[in-house]
This record gives C-alpha cells, structure tokens and sequence, in this order.
C-alpha cells in the first residue's frame, strides 16, 4: 500500500511517501503500531495520535477502518486552508 | 469549477469571467481569503500552503455537491493556491451563482466553512527566523455544527 505524510508529520518523518506490502488486512491502528517499530522519527509523530487525521483512498476514516495493499493511506494534522 | 493553483489570480477578473458565463443568474456571493500580517500576535512574513490535491479535489467536489442539494444554485467556482504566498495575497476565492440572493450568499458561508474542515490544505507560517505550522482552530469545527450534514 502507498503511505502519505503531510505538513508537520511529513517534516518530522522525513519522507512524503513511501509504499510497504502486508500479508492480510489490518486497521490503520494496526498499521501505526508497524509503523512506530521502523525507528524513533516514526515512534514519535505516532506516540499521540490525537492530534493526527488519516484518510483511505481519500475519505477521511477512522483509525479502525480495515486496510489492504491496493488502498492509499494518508496521515496529516487537521486541515488548515482557506 | 475546481482549481488548484500555484499562481495568482485577480479577484475582479475571475468574478467578471464568472458572472459573464452565468448573465441568467440574478445573484452573484463571493467570498476571497487573503494572507494576514499577523497571527497570534506574531509578525508573519508569508505563509507556506502544502496539499493533497487528489483528495483536495476530491472533497471539494463532496462539499459542492452537498451545497447543490440544500440550494438552488446556478454554478460555483473555488479558486485555491498552494505554495508560498506573501503578506496580503489571495488564497482563495469562491463565488456562486444562482436566481436570488439568499441562496448564494447561504452557500458561499457554507462552502468555506466546510472548507476550513475537510480539503486538505496545511498552512506553515513564515517569521523572519522561524517557521511554524497553523493549527486548526475550535471555532472553525464549532462553525459545522449548525448545518445538519456530514460527510
């Protein structure tokens, strides 16, 4: 599945996008707690996930929604256009 | 219409073009957002916009479609830029059109206010020797919560 990071999540990562491959389904709970293990940067911007928004194909969801390897995960802080 | 752009536009120029594409519609709501000088008390030099413009369009488009079925509207055209932008810029402009007034001016409010919730725009501030990320503000989710909707 394709990841994206933007605004201040992209910046503390250090990357804008990056794809990974998974077995079977999983939540996007699920996916942070994979993702907080590939280092500290990771394991920072994801220790508190309430100021954290994600989306799935586009649509904003919630961080239960059931995810696959042809879905394009998003993470970013609340909007902030206009 | 939908444009997401990096470069300027002139708020006189694109209300003509739109209000001259709709010369049937007997009511014409704008509203244009610029890029202030201050935020929170401190000097800002310009500002920073990154997106996520599969998705910015995307929800744009929800929100458009979602002001088609609480009013009777003509056309809407949202203008927004991205990339950096100096003091007093425009951000962004959206106009509507339609037969009488009560129905543009309703939605334009509608459609900025779901605007500032749901398309995927960050802005970063820029200071003479520092940078920093604007955070949403309560007020801006407080301002959805009159109109029975959800996406």
């Amino acid at each position: 599945m394709k990841i994206l990071y933007f605004a201040n999540i992209r910046q503390e990562i250090g990357i804008s996008e990056e794809d990974i491959i998974i077995e079977n389904k999983i939540s996007i709970f699920e996916l942070i707690e994979l993702l907080k293990k590939r280092g500290l940067k990771y394991k920072n911007v994801f220790s508190n996930v309430k100021n954290i928004k994600c989306s799935v194909n586009c649509i904003f969801s919630n961080f239960d929604t059931m995810i696959e390897n042809k879905d394009e995960i998003a993470f970013f802080p609340p909007v902030t256009g206009g | 219409m939908i444009v997401i752009q990096k470069k300027s536009f002139n708020y006189a120029k694109e209300l003509d073009i739109f209000s001259k594409k709709n010369k049937l519609s007997g009511a014409i709501s704008s509203f244009l957002g610029k890029v202030r000088d201050f935020s929170n008390l401190q000097k800002i030099d310009a500002i920073f916009i990154e997106h996520y413009e599969k998705m910015t369009k995307f929800q744009l488009s929800r929100i458009i479609e979602e002001a088609k079925t609480k009013w009777d509207i003509d056309d809407i055209i949202i203008i927004h830029r991205f990339g950096r932008l100096k003091i007093g810029e425009n951000i962004v402009l959206i106009a509507v059109a339609s037969k009488h007034r009560e129905e543009s001016l309703r939605s334009v409010e509608f459609i900025i206010n779901w605007l500032k919730i749901k398309a995927t725009f960050w802005k970063k501030e820029i200071g003479s020797d520092s940078t920093k990320w604007v955070k949403q503000k309560e007020s801006d989710t407080d301002k959805i919560k009159k109109y029975n909707t959800s996406f």
